[in-house]
């Protein structure tokens, strides 16, 4: 590995960063356009063109509001949980494969900034780590309500683990592989003539699993218990102001953002277009470097109708009780999870034979 | 370059397992503890064991921590975290771990020639999913059977004295 190797590498993973960062102020002022329509209110509407700076204007906000620390606290933790829960959400973008390649200056480019070969364990573990900053701020507020959010997202989170993992179980044995990016290429093309040929008419129920555990994972309404408005004044972060709190909330976007690219890239063909391969696309643009565009547009458009779910769920699904939650992952959730691997497991021998 | 990478590591993981055992919060040792398997998770990439490495992370960063940490703000030990001043204990917990480190040491330097993935960084998980299907298959199940008696065991131990004096 040479020093342009290296500086192509640190220059990849500064734009993706930089780019998927983007997913903050869009989807907050989505969020609460969005809100806005669901209640017949006219939503932000005064920064700009229909309100399209507000997002802009919340960060200067943020930026120049007074940086409070409660008396009591303990200073450390309450000062590194807000880092602690946005440097997972970035770590785990570096496994997403964005698009296919680009050829720039000779050199043939992945649009992703590292390409293991466990990468689907890769973004489960770190995404696990989200909880520390959660677990972290919630205890070091000094403030109970703050402590009940942290304890109970981490046991919300603890529990949805396993759901979430197995669910993706059945996308690795369809594959045969743990690398996302195996995965995306192996979905190109249609399935009986007539079907795009994505993970998900394989993995019906494992994509149903997975998206019920990543709102859990999220902490996102129906099931976001850790800040519960109506019990807990804001949970975790009650006690944080300025931007402190604006770090839990981009952490929380970004952490949108890369469950929304997981569902994409496991069950909805990555930056693949629905029934066209890549080379028809190719012979069409005549460029690799166009067709890598056109991949990247593709992946981000998916991206964007998982996110417009998250946030029309938001608004139309009342919330669990917390009982209610965990009994979902522990008797509903991870048993269905079993049934699919086993029920996959024994299709996929009658259909392709012993491996 | 790999050698700065391997010491640079090498001390993190040091320094936060000292740490732990050192520190008087206990949500700090659990933090430290935290770190320290980060440490480790990345001297085994360097190793060329990725998988291990994602595992390490996923299981005890990710959730056994979480639960510890969990617990301690649970029963909120942070005042009651007076050390054990008995010396004997002190000298006896010594002498136990000096023992044990010898002897992994010893066990280590007999197998690190042979490690299954040096031969085989490049397609690890393959390499690591075939030999534990195949040359230790009998070792594996054996395993998963003992992790079941104590799934079970666990929940005799944890379950409602209510239903436990109907069967």
């Amino acid at each position: 590995m040479n020093a342009l190797d290296v500086a192509i590498s640190a220059l990849k993973a500064i734009v993706i960063l930089v780019a998927v960062i983007q997913v903050v102020p869009v989807m907050i002022y989505v969020e609460r356009k969005v809100a806005a329509l669901i209640q017949d209110r006219p939503g932000p509407n005064r920064v700009g063109p229909l309100g399209l700076l507000q997002p802009v204007a919340d960060a200067v906000k943020f930026l120049f509001k007074e940086d409070p620390i409660p008396l009591n606290t303990n200073r450390l933790l309450y000062t590194l949980a807000p880092f602690l829960s946005l440097l997972p959400a970035c770590l785990v973008i570096a496994a997403l494969p964005i698009a296919d390649k680009a050829v720039l200056f000779g050199k043939e480019i992945t649009i992703q900034i590292a390409d293991l070969d466990v990468s689907l364990i890769y973004v489960l573990a770190i995404g696990s780590l989200g909880v520390y900053g959660i677990l972290f701020g919630g205890w070091a507020s000094n403030n109970k309500f703050s402590l009940i959010g942290a304890l109970r997202s981490a046991s919300q989170m603890v529990s949805y683990e396993l759901p979430l993992g197995l669910a993706t179980v059945g996308a690795v044995m369809v594959y045969g592989t743990y690398s996302l990016r195996e995965m995306v290429v192996l979905q190109d093309g249609t399935l009986g003539g007539f079907l795009p040929n994505w993970g998900i008419f394989y993995q019906p129920l494992g994509f149903l699993i997975f998206l019920i555990s990543s709102f859990a994972e999220t902490n996102r309404l129906p099931f976001d218990l850790p800040e519960t408005e109506a019990e807990l004044v804001a949970g975790f972060h009650t006690e944080y102001g300025s931007m402190k709190f604006a770090t839990f909330f981009m952490a929380e976007y970004m952490n949108l953002s890369t469950m929304a690219g997981m569902m994409t890239v496991l069950f909805f063909g990555g930056w693949h277009l629905p029934w066209i391969t890549d080379q028809q696309v190719l012979d069409w643009v005549g460029s690799q470097n166009l067709l890598c565009l056109i991949q990247v547009v593709t992946y981000i458009s998916k991206v964007a109708v998982f996110l417009f779910l998250y946030v029309l769920i938001r608004w139309t699904l009342p919330r669990f009780r917390f009982d209610q939650l965990l009994h979902l992952a522990w008797t509903n959730l991870i048993p269905l999870g079993l049934i699919n691997v086993a029920v996959s497991a024994v299709l996929m021998y009658l259909m392709r034979g012993p491996a | 370059m790999k050698e700065m990478i391997f010491a640079l590591f090498s001390i993190i993981t040091l320094l936060t397992g000292a740490g732990v055992v050192i520190s008087r919060n206990v949500i700090y040792s659990a933090f430290n503890l935290v770190l320290c398997f980060f440490g480790l998770a990345s001297l085994y990439l360097l190793w060329g064991a990725t998988f291990i490495s994602m595992v390490q992370i996923l299981i005890y960063a990710g959730a056994i921590v979480v639960l510890f940490v969990f617990v301690v703000m649970l029963l909120n030990f942070e005042h009651s975290s007076e050390r054990s001043q008995n010396f004997w204990i002190i000298l006896g917990s010594g002498i136990g771990s000096w023992v044990l480190s010898l002897f992994l040491l010893r066990v280590l330097s007999n197998t690190l020639g042979a490690s299954p993935y040096q031969s085989a960084a490049p397609t690890n998980l393959r390499t690591v999913s075939k030999l534990l299907f195949t040359q230790y298959l009998w070792p594996f199940e054996v395993l998963t059977i003992f992790m079941l008696a104590l799934i079970i065991g666990i929940y005799l131990l944890g379950r409602p004295e209510s239903e436990g004096t109907q069967s």
